[in-house]
């Protein structure tokens, strides 16, 4: 398909799409009637259908119960393995997500300025018209490249995707820079896998670089490592907040922020040198191990202890009781990592530290080098055109500046920052869909100043979250317990999303949207699905189950396939890569290196962030019962430090950055180095659609500046420092 | 106004004989309405109230009541329909005959005067046996002792009929007010039983009152019974019969000048 | 007495990570208010000086005390004991939400729900144990904290922990005159945090837990000064009645009045 439509292909397209079209004629059955029907709700429409949740990224199984078409309670499904029953406070505040008030219902149209929040109802033909008009528009004026498609992780992802290549442009922005590149690099080149399954059934060690796993929750994972602990494991966190992990944890060491890399170097210089590793494993399965003791000799507990501040006894015997431990002992690889920009030698030396202690793969071993959405189910899926090829670079540098940043995680912010600076091209349109980038990507007056170049932005939400506030379009998306996603393998079994209630208002799902949206936009063929069930008919096909089958008890689980005994790992070498020759030919160092973070002047503090149980990142801060249980979020500081500025507690102060400043109670607290300070993200919402979350705190994507790791492309969130004084 | 010991028996036996109307049918039927009413609301109020820290009612009889309406809730919800019933039965009553009846009733008959304070001071004392000289003053339609009782059942009545909506009404009241109306409802009742236990003695087993109990069912006492212990009354009645005698003389007069009479042109043989 | 169930909650102290599960699964189960909450974790801050420091999270929610001070004080019996399982219930038909058990209860436990006037608080969610759940904060507890189970029966998993605990404690202040003999144990607190919590340093929003019953100034009024002046008073008429009374059957009656 050409890059520009010509005026008379468009016209025979859209306007026959147009006019095929109305908003589409499927109607599903009602949901409690096919649910009745099936078996999964009694006569009188009671019952529990399963479903997934999507209060978070980990969508534990739940089951949803109903009592005359209303979600009145949600569970956990016991036969899900991210909830095993259970549901933290996020899954079981879902409801309320579902039945906020603020929920947008109709599609909306700007009438008034960006930011001024004055919308008008319209209906889905006309809003989706519009969409589609405009993104044509950009498409035949500036080329395809110049419309901007984001979307945070979820599980319509493939099919977002989808229309992103079909309609030919190469900008994708995700969350995945703002979060994890650095450990998804890391353990890409190292195991050949993003993301190390943790088992914890044996487990007997466990050090923990930040990876607050008792308030990121992650509910089976969180529960797995209680017990652990409870069963006499030792924990080990390294952390410069004594975080709620810490504080079940058998030691807790508080660490100068950005240093973790110098700890585990000095481990596994005590490793190596006391020749207290796995040998045998790392000469099978490893590249590299010989290479390591010259290369970390330099890095000695003494050496760490004066870049950490830590005791260098301490760190010397934990790297003995680590190894001593092994093979069920786990450093865990972490999730938002990209702290700093070291961090991606941090995540190659956690990887390197697992590898010579053999833990990985081995039969009841903490690190399974299976990723945990590996599974070898193989799901159908409809039948596509070849996408059109891209002849244009991606705006944010991959892979022409950061050639090691896989493709799919991209670098977000450089992309926002291209749109500022038009460089290699201007980007004109923004298409956003479950995402909240003036909330998320650092430096919000930059995204803000982003959003004023583009000439179109429209967002699919299900409430008027901040991105949406500012758009042109808004899109409401049906809730997670109102619509179908794509199936989902985890695990060895293969999970449903599936409406446990009416879609309220207008809203519809994903799969609808982006088809709709797809027809009208010319590529009708690259959605060869009817609708939501069907779509999910063709996904099972090559299983041979049927719909029915799965919405029964949410889940069907394919017979095993037989694995492979034998160990690989999908590296070029096919051994764990503690040395990568791909890092070597990129010019980096090609085993992990230290490499000197930067530190705060006199005056200034580390601005940490990270998360709370009872909030996920940007899109919570409405749901009343969470509001409820919240913690109001104020600034920690150290008791030393706030006397120095002569602060108390609940006092409100200015913090400033280079690029911002924001208006907050202070916290007084020991849990904090005095070096550092922390607020809580995800509050300072900017939408006045948000009636509970607005007005409720400040957001730190105020002060932080914009920091790009050239090796994953992570965003060092932790890199900003602040001065602080009485507001 | 003179005893009435002093009246000779002819005089007393003729003033037994005649009777005069104290209570009207509807004083009667409230009065009754009323009775009724308390036999099951006192009970049942009483096996309503649980709490162990004030011990105001045994248990046994919590759990009777309980059983017999299937459950606390039932046994309250029972309580305060019939208070609810008893309650605007008798604000009804008032209402209707507010103007006509009721307002001229509170002026003329339950206020305290001079005789009233100076009867107080004696009666008890009589009934003893001490002060037997003494004549006691002339009393109205109902005595001090009367009005009094009638003082404490009309503000024992109001404190029952304000509480008891608010411990009803339960989603419309603010719980200071449920957590005063529960004691101002207890004690209202009970202010009223105390004073029933008198009343019931004087009204049905006092021997002097025996017209008095009567009358609550035939609406009737004596001329004699008001002459010994209600003169003012008595007197009242006797002018008012008198007013009547003299009404009615005045309309045969009347009629009869009207009309040719063969009394008056009677020729004479 | 072995048949009957005792109902109790046993709370692994060193389990709990206060992610409030239990509090969000509660208000959905129970429907509870925005502005008020069933269960409560204290949380006694961070202890010591840094970098020594701890900190301990102390869930809790209606002790269903074996001598539980809200049923001493419910005036239309909307509160009470379960007999066959312990648990101490509210009939919300019976209640008329006037408060005295709210402010007789040691933990706070109760609340008042303005818009239906009536009292509320941890049920035991026996409308699921009815049907074989467990309470929705024990189902969801993500730390396995929370047990709730019976506690006369040794062979719930309840009992087997409480067996199995490596410490002990209720909040139960012998010295302070709080006998309430509460259900809820608090088992495999370190034993620094064990005396804190039972000193008046365990505060939950400016109160101590345990506290003192109080009760209302009306309640007080009632039974100090309204019980006994109507007991004088019914007593007074009685024996004015009485008096006369016998003085009548004394005297006799003349067959010929006067």
């Amino acid at each position: 398909m050409p890059n520009s439509l010509s005026r008379r292909d468009f016209l025979k397209v859209g306007g026959a799409a147009l006019g095929a079209l109305t908003v589409s004629k499927f109607v599903p059955p009602r949901v409690a009637d096919a649910a009745r029907t099936l078996g999964v709700l009694d006569p009188n429409g009671d019952g529990y259908i399963p479903t997934m949740c999507e209060m978070c990224v980990w969508r534990c199984g739940v089951l949803a119960k109903v009592e005359e078409g209303r979600v009145v309670k949600l569970e956990g499904n016991p036969d899900h393995p991210n909830s095993k029953g259970k549901l933290c406070a996020r899954g079981q505040s879902g409801l309320m997500n579902t039945y906020d008030p603020d929920r947008v219902l109709t599609p909306l149209i700007r009438v008034g300025q960006r930011g001024e929040g004055k919308f008008r109802k319209a209906s889905w033909d006309e809003a989706l018209d519009i969409v589609s008009t405009n993104m044509l528009k950009i498409k035949e004026q500036y080329g395809a490249q110049a419309m901007i498609f984001s979307s945070t992780h979820n599980l319509s992802q493939v099919q977002f995707e989808n229309l992103l290549y079909a309609f030919g442009s190469p900008n994708y922005g995700t969350q995945r820079s703002l979060c994890f590149n650095a450990m998804v690099t890391a353990f890409s080149l190292t195991y050949g896998i993003e993301e190390p399954s943790r088992d914890y059934t044996n487990v007997k060690y466990i050090l923990l670089t930040g990876r607050n796993l008792l308030e990121a929750i992650s509910t089976s994972e969180t529960s797995n490592l209680i017990d652990a602990v409870a069963r006499g494991a030792k924990l080990v966190v390294l952390d410069p907040r004594f975080t709620k992990t810490a504080s079940k944890a058998t030691e807790w060491l508080p660490i100068r922020p950005g240093t973790d890399l110098a700890f585990i170097l000095a481990m596994i210089n005590v490793i190596v040198t006391e020749k207290l590793g796995d040998c045998e494993f790392t000469a099978r399965y490893a590249v590299g191990c010989d290479k390591l003791p010259n290369h970390v000799s330099f890095y000695t507990p003494e050496w760490a202890a004066k870049k950490t501040g830590l005791q260098a006894d301490s760190i010397r015997r934990i790297a003995r009781e680590f190894a001593a431990a092994m093979p069920d002992s786990l450093a865990h690889p972490g999730w938002r990592t990209s702290n700093f920009i070291n961090s991606f030698q941090t995540e190659r030396a956690i990887a390197t530290l697992n590898a010579i202690v053999g833990n990985i793969f081995e039969p009841g071993g903490c690190l399974n080098a299976e990723s945990p959405e590996a599974s070898g189910i193989n799901l159908g899926k409809p039948t596509q055109p070849a996408y059109p090829r891209l002849s244009s670079l991606r705006l944010d540098g991959v892979p022409w500046k950061y050639p090691l940043v896989p493709l799919k995680l991209g670098v977000f912010q450089e992309l926002r920052d291209a749109v500022l600076t038009g460089q290699p091209y201007q980007a004109h349109g923004w298409f956003i869909a479950r995402q909240n980038p003036v909330l998320s990507l650092p430096d919000r007056q930059k995204t803000l100043e982003a959003f004023g170049k583009m000439d179109f932005i429209v967002t699919i939400d299900i409430i008027m979250n901040d991105s949406a506030w500012f758009s042109d379009v808004v899109l409401p998306e049906s809730s997670y317990l109102e619509r179908y996603d794509p199936l989902t393998p985890v695990g060895s079994k293969v999970f449903i999303r599936q409406p446990v209630i009416e879609p309220q208002g207008e809203a519809k799902s994903a799969l609808w949207i982006y088809k709709q949206l797809g027809q009208r936009l010319g590529l009708g063929d690259f959605f060869q699905y009817q609708d939501e069930e069907d779509y999910i008919r063709q996904q099972l096909a090559p299983l041979g189950y049927s719909l029915d089958e799965v919405r029964l008890h949410g889940y069907v689980e394919p017979p095993a396939m037989q694995k492979s005994q034998e160990i690989t790992f999908n590296t070029p070498s096919g051994k764990v890569e503690i040395y990568s020759e791909t890092l070597a030919n990129a010019g980096y160092p090609a085993l992990p290196t230290w490499e000197e973070p930067p530190s705060p002047g006199a005056d200034q503090f580390y601005l940490l962030t990270g998360k709370v149980g009872q909030h996920t990142q940007f899109g919570t801060q409405n749901n009343q019962l969470l509001h409820k249980y919240e913690d109001y979020p104020r600034l920690w500081m150290n008791p030393e430090a706030a006397e120095k500025l002569s602060l108390k507690d609940w006092e409100l102060v200015e913090v400033t950055s280079e690029v911002g400043s924001v208006k907050v109670p202070v916290q007084v607290t020991p849990a904090i180095r005095a070096d550092c300070v922390y607020l809580t993200p995800g509050y300072g919402h900017l939408s006045k659609g948000l009636r509970t979350a607005y007005g409720d705190g400040v957001s730190d994507s105020e002060l932080h500046v914009t920091y790009v790791d050239p090796v994953s492309g992570g965003q060092a969130l932790s890199q900003t420092f602040v001065m602080v004084k009485k507001a | 106004m003179s005893s009435h010991k002093n009246i000779s028996i002819v005089e007393r036996r003729r003033l037994c004989e005649k009777k005069y109307k104290k209570h009207n049918l509807a004083n009667i039927l409230t009065h009754w309405f009323n009775v009724g009413m308390w036999a099951l609301l006192l009970p049942t109020g009483i096996a309503i109230i649980s709490s162990p820290r004030l011990g105001l009612s045994p248990v046994w009889m919590q759990e009777l009541f309980r059983n017999m309406f299937g459950g606390a809730a039932n046994l309250i919800k029972f309580h305060y329909t019939l208070g609810f019933i008893w309650g605007f039965v008798l604000i009804f009553n008032i209402l209707v005959g507010f103007r006509k009846y009721f307002v001229p009733f509170a002026v003329k008959r339950m206020l305290l005067d001079k005789d009233d304070i100076e009867w107080l001071k004696t009666k008890p004392l009589q009934m003893l046996g001490m002060m037997k000289d003494k004549t006691l003053p002339p009393q109205d339609a109902y005595n001090a002792g009367q009005k009094l009782y009638m003082y404490v059942v009309i503000l024992g009545t109001l404190g029952i009929m304000v509480s008891g909506p608010i411990m009803a009404f339960r989603t419309i009241f603010p719980p200071l007010l449920k957590q005063i109306a529960q004691p101002l409802h207890w004690v209202s009742v009970f202010a009223i039983v105390a004073g029933v236990i008198i009343h019931v003695y004087m009204g049905a087993i006092f021997p002097e009152e025996k017209e008095a109990f009567f009358s609550m069912f035939g609406g009737k006492v004596s001329a004699w019974y008001a002459r010994a212990h209600h003169e003012k009354w008595y007197w009242e009645k006797m002018q008012e019969e008198m007013d009547w005698e003299e009404e009615v003389a005045r309309q045969i007069q009347e009629s009869s000048k009207s009309r040719p009479s063969s009394a008056h042109s009677q020729p004479s043989t | 007495m072995a048949d009957k169930k005792r109902y109790g909650f046993v709370i692994d102290v060193s389990r709990c990570i206060d992610c409030r599960a239990c509090q969000v699964a509660c208000s959905v189960e129970n429907s509870v208010p925005l502005n008020h909450t069933r269960i409560w974790i204290h949380d006694q801050g961070v202890q010591g000086t840094f970098p020594e420091l701890s900190r301990i999270f102390i869930p809790y929610n209606c002790m269903h005390c074996e001598h539980p001070p809200c049923i001493e004080v419910c005036v239309s019996g909307a509160t009470y004991k379960d007999p066959d399982n312990g648990l101490v219930l509210v009939d919300q038909e019976a209640c008329i939400g006037c408060g005295f058990c709210v402010e007789a209860c040691p933990y706070d436990a109760r609340y008042l729900n303005e818009k239906r006037g009536v009292v509320d608080k941890c049920n035991g969610c026996i409308q699921r144990v009815e049907i074989g759940q467990k309470p929705a904060c024990v189902a969801t507890c993500l730390g396995g904290s929370r047990l709730f189970g019976d506690l006369n029966d040794p062979g719930s998993d309840a009992s087997i922990a409480l067996k199995n605990a490596k410490s002990v404690f209720r909040l139960d202040v012998e010295g302070k005159n709080i006998d309430t003999d509460p259900n809820i144990y608090f088992v495999n607190a370190p034993e620094s945090l064990t005396s804190l919590v039972t000193s008046d340093a365990f505060k939950q929003q400016g109160k101590a837990v345990p506290r003192a019953p109080e009760y209302t100034i009306s309640e007080e009024g009632w039974k100090k000064v309204l019980i006994p002046a109507i007991a004088a008073g019914i007593g007074a008429s009685f024996l004015v009645q009485a008096t006369y009374f016998t003085k009548q059957l004394i005297e006799g009656e003349k067959e010929f009045d006067e």
